[in-house]
């Protein structure tokens, strides 16, 4: 009696477990499915684009859904070495110079061109590494408020900057010096980032003119929305959207050109998800998003096949051929900045910030 | 007898035990960061050096630490001056609507986080902010008054940030001080002030030492309000840790200044403590 109790109920524990497992397995085949592709990229408006513009079209032609982890350029940096092991997400959106510090330090997965078809129409300047891709280009350059600053003060070189007229309006981002660097080592018959040391003199010269650094794209749209520095070194999209806010804001490309910024894609290494991560880079080099990367977010297209509205096209900042990138645009070699990135923080803190 | 504790009482000591494992994992891992080299360009860090402790008597870094101290004095001094008032009001105002005014202008901003407050502070200082705006709109000036980005919006900011806290701990002090000391002192014909000044004072010294301490410690790992008041001109400790670390990618010399902080706050605390105890002997409470 014993025994056959015992015999019931191991087969009665049998046939819980399989059906335990039975169940186990269709739900997690279930959660398989629906396990969504990460991807860490900057919050707001530049979230708010790439899902509605690129994840929603990659989630309808996949089934797959799409979870963004925000936040800023270097602290998703810094998070992505921390879990290294073990990666939080599938893609990254970051910027050219800062793919490559990802890339040196093996963060991300070797890009296999073969399967990124919409890659082969890109400007080549958009293939910034064999581990990176552009997904849409901008500037930083001289914007103003016409509204605040002297009517005959005009601004077509760099060199405008140095005005006296200026003192105390200036606005620089503390987080990023590299477009003022350049551009002062340029005035200073600098050929390339790495004479940057013979604008420093030229630098230090701006100072009675900064009124403030800010930190970061909010904190630099509410100081030139204020007013506080009615002249900004300002990426050009952020421009844009605070005149779509009703800020008069002027941008203007000077005569030696505006930095270029790229913003780029790459796959986190150890990706469990990289056919996915290709489908979802291809979407966003597809001619049709390039074209609403230009008339919707106003940022320059990596593509010359994206369909750019005239009056789009016009806008100060905005490269739309390859002959506008090769004339109007600054392009700072990528590894090369994110090499002297550190050196040129340093000397910024430590010369125009902290003193 | 000596009552003894249920043994049991040993485990509520748990969570303060986790607590301190946790923070010394923490600073350990801190700590191991100052000596290693800073590799520019890199998220790694090299081999063993101690020359990342030399930087520390460049002027620059230094200059940030006396502007912390400074910053940190005023907000302490302020915070006294500002909120020994409004606590002695607090604690001995007849006034229910006084006491509830008092209670609702100064505690309330806590719940409210510190951006949100910062933030508003923005509007309040600017160029055409309100305090600007009322001025020029009374004639008084003509151009604005530079308050944003400069020590002087910074130390405003901190002050209203910290002072809830401020008149909390005075409020305390001054509740335990036993009214019959002021009345006797009236009675034998100190005037208001005097009573004040001979009296409540210095019987509320201790709520004044531990305030102004907690206030000036709590100041100087000060980070969103310099950061966003100061504007990058106005630069704390936390700050340069946060542009060394996280834009400069210098996580050794960020760890050395996070250290070099800490260790000051133990030593101000430590000798603070002192004094207190001091006060403390010589029969003040």
């Amino acid at each position: 009696m014993s025994g056959s109790t015992g015999i019931g109920s191991k087969a009665r524990a049998l046939g819980a477990a399989m059906a335990f497992a039975l169940i186990g397995g269709t739900l997690s085949g279930s959660a398989a499915a629906q396990d969504p592709l990460r991807i860490s990229i900057w919050g707001g408006s530049w979230r708010d684009f790439v899902a509605e513009n690129i994840g929603k079209r990659f989630t309808a032609e996949t089934g797959v859904p799409v979870e963004y982890i925000t936040g800023g350029t270097i602290d998703r940096l810094n998070k992505a070495k921390l879990s290294k092991a073990n990666p939080e997400t599938d893609l990254i959106f970051t910027t050219s110079h800062v793919g490559w510090l990802y890339a040196s330090d093996d963060l991300y997965e070797r890009l296999d061109m073969s399967k990124l078809s919409n890659a082969k129409t890109l400007f080549p300047d958009a293939i910034i590494s064999p581990f990176h891709v552009g997904t849409w280009s901008y500037v930083y350059t001289i914007a103003y408020r016409p509204d605040l600053v002297p009517a005959d003060i005009k601004f077509t070189s760099w060199n405008d900057l140095w005005s006296p007229r200026l003192k105390g309006t200036i606005g620089l981002p503390d987080f990023d010096p590299s477009h003022i660097i350049y551009a002062s080592a340029l005035l200073s018959g600098g050929k390339t980032a790495k004479d940057w040391a013979m604008g420093q003199k030229k630098l230090l010269e701006l100072k009675p003119n900064i009124k403030a650094f800010y930190s970061s794209d909010a904190t630099s749209q509410e100081k030139i929305g204020s007013g506080e520095t009615p002249v900004q070194v300002l990426l050009s999209g952020n421009a844009y959207h605070m005149m779509t806010q009703g800020v008069k804001i002027n941008l203007v490309v000077p005569k030696e050109g505006a930095i270029m910024g790229i913003d780029t894609v790459g796959i986190n290494k150890g990706s469990k998800k990289q056919d996915l991560a290709y489908k979802f880079i291809n979407i966003a080099l597809d001619p049709a998003t390039q074209t609403l990367v230009a008339n919707k977010q106003k940022m320059g297209p990596v593509s010359p096949l994206a369909k750019v509205d005239p009056a789009v096209a016009k806008l100060p900042g905005m490269f739309t051929t390859a002959q506008q990138w090769k004339d109007q645009a600054i392009v700072i070699d990528h590894k090369q900045r994110s090499e002297l990135l550190g050196d040129w923080r340093k000397w910024f803190t430590e010369n125009l910030i902290a003193r | 007898m000596v009552e003894r504790r249920p043994a049991y009482f040993a485990w509520f000591v748990l969570p303060a035990v986790f607590l301190a494992v946790a923070l010394a994992a923490s600073l350990a891992s801190l700590l191991q960061f100052a000596f290693r080299e800073h590799i520019p360009g890199s998220l790694q860090v090299g081999g063993f050096t101690l020359g990342n402790f030399a930087r520390m008597g460049d002027w620059v870094y230094l200059r940030v630490f006396i502007d912390s101290l400074l910053l940190s004095a005023c907000t302490a001094v302020g915070n006294l001056l500002l909120g020994y008032p409004l606590a002695y009001a607090l604690v001995r105002s007849k006034s229910g609507l006084l006491r509830s005014t008092i209670l609702v202008t100064t505690i309330v901003p806590m719940f409210t986080g510190d951006i949100v407050r910062t933030y508003s502070w923005l509007v309040v200082l600017g160029k055409n902010g309100f305090i600007n705006g009322t001025l020029k709109s009374a004639g008084i000036i003509d151009t604005p008054l530079e308050l944003l980005y400069t020590p002087l919006g910074v130390t405003i900011a901190l002050i209203q940030y910290s002072l809830p806290v401020m008149v909390i701990i005075l409020a305390a002090a001054i509740s335990h001080i036993d009214v019959a000391y002021e009345k006797a002192a009236a009675s034998l014909g100190a005037s208001p002030l005097a009573v004040l000044w001979n009296v409540t004072l210095p019987l509320s010294m201790p709520g004044i030492l531990s305030g102004t301490v907690t206030i000036f410690a709590w100041t100087l790992s000060a980070f969103a309000t310099p950061q966003l008041v100061g504007g990058g001109k106005v630069n704390m400790i936390s700050n340069m840790v946060y542009q060394l670390g996280f834009s400069n990618f210098d996580f050794p010399f960020a760890a050395v200044l996070s250290m070099v902080a800490l260790a000051l706050i133990f030593a101000i605390l430590y000798f603070m403590g002192l004094g207190m105890r001091r006060l403390e002997r010589v029969g003040l409470h």
